[in-house]
């Protein structure tokens, strides 16, 4: 665990990566805003997150083109694009081993799911929480 | 055996003005943001360094959990600051105690050394309680 020093040079890394992640990062680049060199800001930061910043690069990725498959009308190209992927087949693939689906699939899945367009369905929070705020019982 | 705790509540008034103080004053980041079907707003934070733990910012409203009367005494309630909000831990509570106050978070307390540490207690811009501590 980092001490409350370098935790806070860690946190100017970890945000200039969540500032950033539509942009190609270097993990280099992304040591030197936090003033450390490549292999100690790597260890550092997977010992006080608990994952390292390239797993918390792809987390910020992933999670946003999920938000645009369900609440946007892009096309899966679009989206590779917009968080920063170059490929479609890399960013397919990685989509695919990080959510279990590939993105189209994973689209079609959650709108036959809500009830509204551009809408998450209840089954995207836990279970309590939709009863709770919703009225809904998972099926 | 329970292993650890995901999601914990803490019911705001706004939760537009909730996500400022959290994000830009403590210094969480968002987790979960997103519009569930039926226009609820699912919005989630956590501290940097504890992702596995997300606090739900929610706001108590007419609906399926509470009649309307019931939401609007909890909005009160947590007003008058009958609410915790729980323990944020620091690495040093006097620093970060400063730190919060330069950016107007009020507090209550300031760092006092207790039994298990060193704690100050503050409020979020809703009302409630939270405890700062250094262990």
């Amino acid at each position: 665990m980092a001490t409350s020093y370098k935790f806070e040079r860690l946190n100017i890394g970890r945000d200039y990566i969540a500032n950033n992640y539509q942009a190609p990062l270097s993990l280099s680049g992304i040591a030197k805003c936090s003033y450390m060199s490549p292999y100690h800001f790597l260890r550092v930061f997977k010992d006080t997150y608990g994952e390292t910043p390239n797993e918390f690069l792809i987390r910020l990725r992933v999670e946003q083109a999920k938000k645009m498959l369900i609440t946007g009308d892009f096309s899966v190209s679009e989206i590779c694009e917009q968080v920063g992927y170059t490929s479609l087949g890399s960013f397919s693939s990685l989509f695919l081993r990080q959510v279990g689906v590939a993105p189209t699939v994973y689209r079609r899945k959650l709108w036959a799911l809500s009830g509204e367009a551009y809408r998450f369905p209840s089954q995207v929070i836990p279970a309590c929480y939709a009863y709770n705020f919703l009225g809904k019982l998972a099926n | 055996m329970i292993t650890s705790i995901a999601h914990t509540t803490i019911y705001v008034l706004n939760q537009e003005e909730a996500l400022d103080f959290y994000k830009n004053k403590l210094g969480f980041e968002v987790g979960d943001d997103m519009k569930i079907e039926g226009d609820f707003r699912w919005l989630t934070v956590y501290p940097k360094s504890k992702p596995q733990t997300q606090l739900v910012l929610a706001e108590p409203k007419e609906g399926p959990m509470f009649t309307k009367d019931a939401a609007e005494k909890i909005r009160s309630l947590i007003e008058e600051g009958a609410f915790g909000a729980g323990v944020f831990e620091t690495g040093n509570c006097q620093k970060t105690y400063e730190e919060l106050v330069a950016k107007d978070v009020k507090f209550i307390q300031p760092p006092t050394e207790q039994l298990y540490g060193v704690e100050a207690m503050g409020l979020d811009n809703s009302g409630n309680w939270f405890s700062l501590v250094q262990r």
